[in-house]
């Protein structure tokens, strides 16, 4: 895990404890669907948590190519600021 | 290393089910004898897991009408419907299923499973939205995999939750497609259908209704939850599938736009696969003809669903669903419960489905208990019989 103050590793923190709370302590370089053992439906559901803690919605292609909790926060940052940019989703 | 190395976490999880008795996944049947009896490992059971709902794959009407499609047009078209597979009975099967709604285009798929791609992926494309429930069912998730469109979920059946999504689209909800089902078959519950409807008003999206499990089941025709809710204005699009209350295997997608005829031109799995049989294209008007006229089995299947959810919730299970349905899903505290009930419930000669994750919402572990109206009192009392039993027998372990 990661200790920070940025508003995106709060979110996906948050989530974790809400979705998978027996698995907060998860190494964020770790394959989520391997290694973390987390299944397809508790990735969804940790995603639908992070959406609403920072109210946006994440498209499911930015899911495929998020392997890890680091990958997962890096794409979040990108959409934020994509959206910032004025597209949509 | 092998290319197989991947599949070890499956082969891991199929390996956990197995026991002496036969497998609770792709169990294999010996025989079938009836909508509602089969042979498993050389015993009879009782079938309470199959999505026969009207129980016509008997009926002597539809098997009649099938043979002579057969003898009549051969066992195959052998080609797509973009090329030598299009009959007469193609179109007019299409016609009937448009007439039953009283929309003007329908199209035939091979399967319900290519329905669902073969829509999501043409309908929507670059620049456009799936908004879908998130427990939708995986030839949605397929489909949208497919579609060049960008897909986002919403809660399962949280209105509100679509309303956030389709808000934040802002203009861009005009071009949305979203995507609900009529039963969603793992917990056997049903949408707040009318609430979604009025959260797609509200931003001027379409809505297309995944009636799979919920065609010929509810309204007054058997043509879904659209019609049971009197909401048949209100949908853009209308899938199903002839592999339920139908009895045979394809599917197909209504709509009252006529430009769905478009999709012919532009769907790939329509285009790229052979058209459904003869026989079977003949036994799916039939079992259309039977459904749309079907109020009996409707009421008898209710009466069976009520009399299952009742009995079983009675005997101290916990359902997915408060409103009966085709569907009661019993849902267990882990998957060596589940596993262990399902064995049990064989034993005493039922058949039902096991259901685990990731197959399942929300990790459950489920046993699921479909009902046909082809179901007796006494299939029902004998299926509720064997849950007592098993209750009663996990008291006595507890209190031990």
């Amino acid at each position: 895990m990661s200790d920070t103050t940025d508003p995106i590793h709060d979110a996906i923190q948050q989530a974790l404890v809400a979705t998978a709370p027996d698995r907060t302590d998860l190494d964020w370089d770790v394959p989520l669907s391997t290694a973390a053992g987390l299944d397809s439906v508790q990735i969804m559901n940790l995603v639908m948590e992070i959406e609403d803690a920072l109210d946006i919605s994440v498209p499911m292609d930015v899911l495929a190519d998020a392997h890890t909790l680091n990958d997962l926060a890096k794409a979040l940052g990108t959409l934020i600021q994509s959206q910032a940019g004025g597209s949509t989703a | 290393m092998s290319l197989f190395d991947k599949f070890e976490l499956l082969a891991q999880s199929r390996r956990a089910l197995a026991s002496d008795g036969p497998p609770p996944v792709a169990t294999p049947f010996d025989r079938v004898l009836s909508a509602t009896r089969g042979v498993i490992n050389g015993q009879e059971v009782l079938l309470a897991g199959t999505n026969n709902y009207l129980g016509l794959t008997f009926h002597p009407q539809v098997i009649e009408k099938a043979k002579t499609a057969l003898e009549e047009l051969g066992s195959g078209t052998t080609g797509s419907r973009m090329a030598n597979g299009s009959y007469a009975s193609h179109h007019a099967l299409e016609a009937e299923l448009a007439a039953a709604f009283g929309w003007s285009s329908a199209m035939v798929f091979s399967t319900g499973y290519q329905a669902n791609v073969g829509v999501m992926s043409s309908v929507v494309g670059t620049g456009e939205y799936l908004l879908i429930d998130a427990d939708s069912h995986a030839s949605i998730y397929d489909g949208c995999r497919m579609s060049k469109a960008q897909t986002l979920t919403f809660r399962h059946n949280d209105p509100d939750n679509l309303d956030r999504k389709l808000e934040r689209l802002g203009a861009d909800a005009k071009k949305t497609l979203v995507v609900v089902e009529g039963l969603y078959s793992m917990l056997g519950d049903q949408p707040p259908l009318q609430e979604f409807v009025d959260v797609k008003n509200k931003h001027g999206a379409w809505l297309l209704v995944d009636e799979a499990h919920s065609f010929g089941v509810f309204g007054d025709k058997g043509l879904g939850l659209t019609e049971a809710m009197g909401l048949l204005d209100e949908v853009d699009f209308a899938v199903g599938t002839f592999s339920k209350s139908l009895a045979g295997i394809g599917g197909f997608c209504v709509s009252p736009h006529a430009e769905l005829d478009l999709l012919r031109l532009a769907s790939r799995p329509y285009i790229f696969t052979a058209s459904p049989s003869p026989a079977v294209v003949a036994a799916t008007r039939e079992a259309l003809s039977l459904v749309l006229s079907g109020q009996h089995l409707r009421q008898q299947l209710k009466k069976n669903m009520e009399r299952l959810y009742d009995g079983a919730k009675a005997a101290g299970f916990q359902l997915g669903s408060e409103i009966p349905g085709p569907v009661a899903a019993l849902i267990l505290p882990n998957r060596e419960t589940a596993l262990s009930h399902w064995h049990q419930l064989l034993d005493q000669g039922v058949y039902a489905n096991l259901m685990i994750p990731p197959a399942t919402p929300n990790g459950l572990c489920l046993l699921r208990l479909s009902l046909s109206a082809a179901h007796t009192d006494e299939d029902i009392d004998q299926i509720l019989f064997a849950l007592n039993g098993i209750k009663a027998q996990q008291n006595k372990v507890a209190k031990a």
